[in-house]
């Protein structure tokens, strides 16, 4: 997959347009999030088993893979549900420690979230990190700047994180800018 | 084309902190998904959302600017994050159509 004999340059295939739909069991309370690619994402409450699961929240988005353009390695990041920048909302968080690291913004710190529960499904691994954020230093013309990428799982208290998002919720909830 | 020459040719809004960066072209759309998967390096970004999570998108991707069309105002708070982490943020009274049409007479295309 990754292999180290290559000077990979990545570029972005595959690219599907879908939804991020969270659900929650009104049973269990257990919540989960997936990827929907369907034209319309599912509204209603149904049963699967022993849950019964109902529609939280859905957000536009996009599911991608990452391919070299010289020796072709192929990439899939289905485990990647958003990605979103620290903006530093607690100051002991390990996130924007890390960001407090690179004093003259040299270094912008983004958080890679998986899909819930995450201790049940498959989450990016380090090595999928590290090439996702090659792909965007690549990407960047800045040569004042660079983006690293990390894990949620740096995060301590996943609940009162209020980081910027790269997610479409917005438009779905109607929620239109203001008019002067 | 950097981003001083088309505030100065536009007459646009400047919100924040200006970084003349170079202009490569422009990409329009409303969605942040859609900006992370095809804009470019060095575009301009025109759109109409203006909550917080558009200082990601633009600094994920390094946009030259990012141009808040249809006389939208944008919250302080958009305003306050694009300047830690040097966004900048313009606006205009003009449709998304109209200012996609005077950018195109500036050659940007």
């Amino acid at each position: 997959m990754h292999t180290s004999q290559c000077d990979h340059q990545w570029e972005m295939v595959n690219a599907q347009p879908g939804f991020i739909i969270t659900e929650i069991c009104h049973k269990c309370n257990l919540v989960t999030t997936y990827f929907s690619r369907e034209e319309n994402p599912p509204l209603e409450e149904y049963r699967d088993g022993e849950h019964f699961w109902n529609v939280m929240a859905s957000a536009q988005s996009v599911s991608f893979n990452l391919q070299c353009k010289s020796c072709k390695s192929l990439i899939s990041f289905n485990e990647l549900s958003s990605l979103m920048l620290c903006t530093g909302c607690k100051t002991d968080c390990k996130v924007f420690k890390l960001l407090k690291r690179s004093p003259d913004h040299s270094v912008w710190v983004y958080v890679a979230f998986g899909f819930k529960p995450y201790k049940d499904k498959l989450q990016l691994s380090q090595e999928k990190l590290s090439i996702l954020e090659d792909y965007f230093n690549m990407k960047r013309r800045s040569t004042k700047s660079s983006i690293k990428i990390v894990s949620y799982e740096m995060i301590d208290d996943l609940d009162s994180c209020s980081g910027g998002f790269i997610m479409d919720e917005f438009l779905l909830s109607l929620e239109a800018p203001k008019q002067k | 084309m950097k981003v001083k020459d088309i505030v100065e040719n536009l007459s646009l809004n400047v919100l924040t902190d200006i970084d003349d960066k170079e202009v490569t072209g422009v990409y329009i759309s409303d969605m942040l998904s859609d900006v992370m998967n095809k804009a470019q390096a060095g575009n301009l970004w025109v759109t109409i959302q203006t909550h917080k999570n558009i200082v990601a998108a633009a600094n994920l991707i390094d946009i030259s600017a990012v141009i808040v069309s249809q006389g939208y105002e944008v919250p302080d708070e958009t305003i306050e994050l694009a300047n830690r982490y040097k966004v900048v943020i313009l606006s205009t009274d003009d449709s998304t159509f109209t200012l996609g049409g005077r950018l195109h007479q500036m050659g940007i295309k």
